[in-house]
């Protein structure tokens, strides 16, 4: 799949999202589906990546946007909370 | 507001394969519009079974030269798209929602997605739901309209392209499986070739 990944809005971020997501991608298949871990093994890969796209997203102007719309966070209201406040419950039981 | 059911769609493939082509689907040739995918945040549920993701996606701009014409002349060339996804690997199901996050009063698109795993029948269906709605009074429902007939010929072409990306991802599995075939066998035979010098020797310490 290497070759076939998409590349980043920021060209000079795509090397970085690359590297990113072949290790997510294994971490994806080979781990969470399967339950085996919940440890983020991409950390080093996800911070350089993500501070290439933060810094380049100022530039392009799209961050107000951006920002406004996450705080919809559809599945934040709609699932984590939720199964948050539901575990809390479940714990105090 | 113009809401769109789009019938059920079914892969014969398991969630895993069809869930790892939903983070990986673009590029492919059924979406050239798709320019560029980012993400934005990512992470796990406490108990480490739902994942969480937010992406940017950045396409090019296909409004008809009227809306634009309409909408003063702006030459919309490509767009951003907020997508957040939530991956249930207990459940198997995978769900996403999607909308465009500029030129929002032209037209909003909203895209809820759900992927569910099926074990009867060893497949994994898909189901679609959308809404159109714009801000322009007087002409909002002509544009939902075409919104709506543009998007059923755009959802044929993005599971075409979800199919495709598939048999990519199936034939470079199949690929990976024939390498590690490969070194296996390569590397018996280096065993084999560095084995016959032992007796070899140990004949002639003999």
């Amino acid at each position: 799949m290497g070759s076939a990944m998409s590349a980043s809005f920021a060209p000079e971020c795509t090397p970085l999202k690359k590297r990113y997501d072949s290790c997510f991608n294994e971490w994806y298949s080979e781990q969470f589906l399967k339950g085996r871990s919940v440890e983020n093994p991409c950390s080093k890969e996800w911070y350089a990546y993500s501070a290439c796209v933060d810094a380049n997203l100022v530039k392009e102007g799209i961050k107000p946007a951006l920002d406004d719309a996450r705080r919809e966070a559809p599945f934040e209201k709609g699932g984590e909370l939720q199964e948050r406040e539901q575990g809390k419950e479940q714990e105090k039981k | 507001m113009v809401l769109l059911h789009c019938n059920r769609d079914t892969f014969n493939s398991d969630f895993d394969c069809v869930t790892s082509v939903v983070f990986n689907k673009y590029p492919n040739p059924y979406a050239t519009h798709i320019l560029s995918t980012d993400v934005i945040d990512r992470h796990l549920d406490r108990r480490g079974d739902v994942l969480f993701t937010t992406r940017l996606i950045r396409k090019q701009g296909r409004l008809p030269g009227w809306v634009q014409w309409i909408v003063g002349g702006v030459k919309i060339s490509d767009s951003w798209m907020i997508e957040y996804s939530r991956v249930d690997r207990r459940r198997k199901v995978l769900t996403t929602y999607a909308r465009n996050l500029d030129h929002t009063r032209v037209l909003k698109v909203e895209e809820r997605t759900t992927y569910e795993y099926l074990p009867d029948r060893r497949a994994t269906s898909v189901h679609s739901e959308v809404t159109f709605t714009s801000g322009l009074n007087g002409i909002k429902h002509k544009i939902e309209a075409l919104a709506r007939a543009k998007f059923e010929e755009s959802v044929k072409r993005s599971r075409e392209g979800m199919s495709l990306v598939m048999q990519k991802i199936e034939a470079a599995a199949e690929r990976v499986a024939a390498i590690s075939v490969a070194q296996a066998q390569a590397q018996a035979q280096a065993q084999c070739q560095t084995q016959p010098p032992q007796p070899q020797q140990s004949q002639e310490l003999i």
